[in-house]
């Protein structure tokens, strides 16, 4: 193969490369160096690939590896990393008023409760160990088959069934007893609260019956409730969504605030 | 070695013939110890991280309450059980074989996990044995661990199955 044929096809998985990278990082800055050192990493060792898996797989692999030299040194994120993160913004008054700026002159800064939803989830899942993370990201957001993102992360089938249901499982209880969307005794209403700030004329209700995941939420149980909120995430390009510079922007300051927060011993 | 040979057989019998999924006591003078084996449909790496992934456990095990710190040679463990649940046992891990035993314990015993690869299943052995010269004064004192076994290893079974599974 050559660089050409090479950079053709990276660059046509490339936006889920990003998306897989921003939510494993958390950081733009980050995923965006990542990008380019997979590139470097991958095209210098093209002679190494023998198409034994697909060539996504293999540059999946190399991104993972990359981004988890970097990531193993870093404490997880807590359970409660959106309340720690809302604290510090209600004690910022500087944050919101750049959002809302930010909102005001930028045309891909519109709030969306669905896009709150997936930036949410990005959060949340931070929290797990840093295998399950991965298996989830790779089999619920991307498509991999387990044999692929056993590949990916070098382990075996067994294990990647192994973090991923272990995963599945604590990603569900945390929003169950947190996500105020699908279970009326939830203690976090931050989607709604933020889209009242933001879209102070919009009929909430119309907005929540307009996602899946809400209209759901007294009949459905609850894997399927966090099936419906994985195809919200695999529909929402986090560089690329209507307000997807609103969204960053958050995140910026929730990395910098729960980063503050572990180097405290949080 | 001669004398030594019916015994071996006698306990290589009594295993041989252990009803899986059904806890078994032998109590001595100075000695107690609980027995339960059980054939488990899944590799036993996914038993593994099952048994050593300490924050996880009270997710699909219902006989602990909680179980806090790693799971690692030396390290120290504490352990609240449905057992004695006002009760926070604080345990070593004395053993850690990946994916073949696990011990952990204190002073007065120490629980064996013993995971054994046959084919595509994993035979798994679990035993507890407590004692010492003091035992004869609080044996009575200490509750029969037999359903707490039987109850652990149905929901290690059934986990472990359940991700085996999973596709």
């Amino acid at each position: 193969m050559t660089i050409e044929e090479f950079t053709h096809q990276f660059e046509r998985f490339k936006p889920q490369l990003k998306t897989y990278l921003l939510r494993m990082t958390a950081n733009a800055h980050k995923t965006e160096d990542l990008v380019q050192d997979t590139w470097i990493r991958a095209s210098s060792s093209l002679s190494s690939f023998k198409g034994e898996s697909s060539l996504k797989t293999w540059v999946f692999s190399i991104a993972s590896n990359l981004a988890k030299d970097d990531l193993r040194k870093r404490k997880r994120w807590p359970e409660n990393a959106t309340d720690i993160c809302k604290e510090a913004a209600l004690n910022n008054p500087d944050h919101f008023r750049e959002a809302l700026h930010l909102a005001e002159t930028n045309n891909h800064a519109k709030f969306e409760i669905r896009e709150h939803i997936a930036f949410c989830f990005l959060c949340i899942a931070k929290s797990l160990p840093l295998e399950q993370h991965l298996c989830l990201l790779l089999k619920e957001i991307h498509d991999f088959k387990l044999g692929e993102i056993a590949e990916i992360l070098q382990t075996s089938v067994p294990q990647v069934k192994y973090h991923l249901h272990t995963a599945r499982q604590k990603m569900i209880g945390i929003f169950d007893g947190r996500c105020a969307l699908i279970n009326q005794e939830g203690v976090c209403h931050q989607c709604t609260e933020i889209n009242g700030i933001f879209n102070p004329e919009q009929n909430e209700q119309e907005a929540l019956n307009r996602i899946k995941l809400f209209k759901e939420s007294k009949k459905a149980d609850k894997e399927h409730l966090f099936e419906l909120r994985m195809k919200i995430l695999k529909e929402i390009d986090p560089f690329q969504s209507g307000g997807h510079v609103l969204e960053l922007h958050h995140l910026e300051h929730n990395r910098k605030v729960i980063e503050e927060y572990l180097k405290k011993g949080g | 070695m001669k004398c030594l040979t019916p015994l071996i057989l006698l306990m290589t019998t009594i295993s041989a013939h252990a009803q899986p999924g059904k806890a078994s006591t032998v109590r001595k003078s100075f000695s107690r110890e609980t027995t339960i084996v059980q054939t488990i449909n899944a590799d036993p790496s996914i038993v593994w991280s099952l048994l050593t992934n300490a924050s996880d456990f009270a997710r699909w095990n219902s006989t602990i309450i909680s179980l806090q710190g790693n799971i690692e040679t030396g390290e120290k463990i504490r352990l609240k059980s449905t057992l004695d649940p006002q009760r926070t046992f604080k345990l070593k891990i004395k053993v850690l074989v990946p994916e073949r035993k696990l011990i952990w314990g204190d002073a007065m015993g120490s629980r064996t996990f013993t995971l054994e690869k046959k084919g595509i299943t994993t035979h798994f052995t679990m035993s507890e044995k407590i004692g010492g010269l003091m035992f004869p004064l609080f044996a009575n004192k200490i509750p029969s661990f037999d359903q707490s076994f039987e109850q652990f290893t149905t929901d290690l079974k059934k986990e472990a199955e359940t991700i085996s599974q999973s596709k």
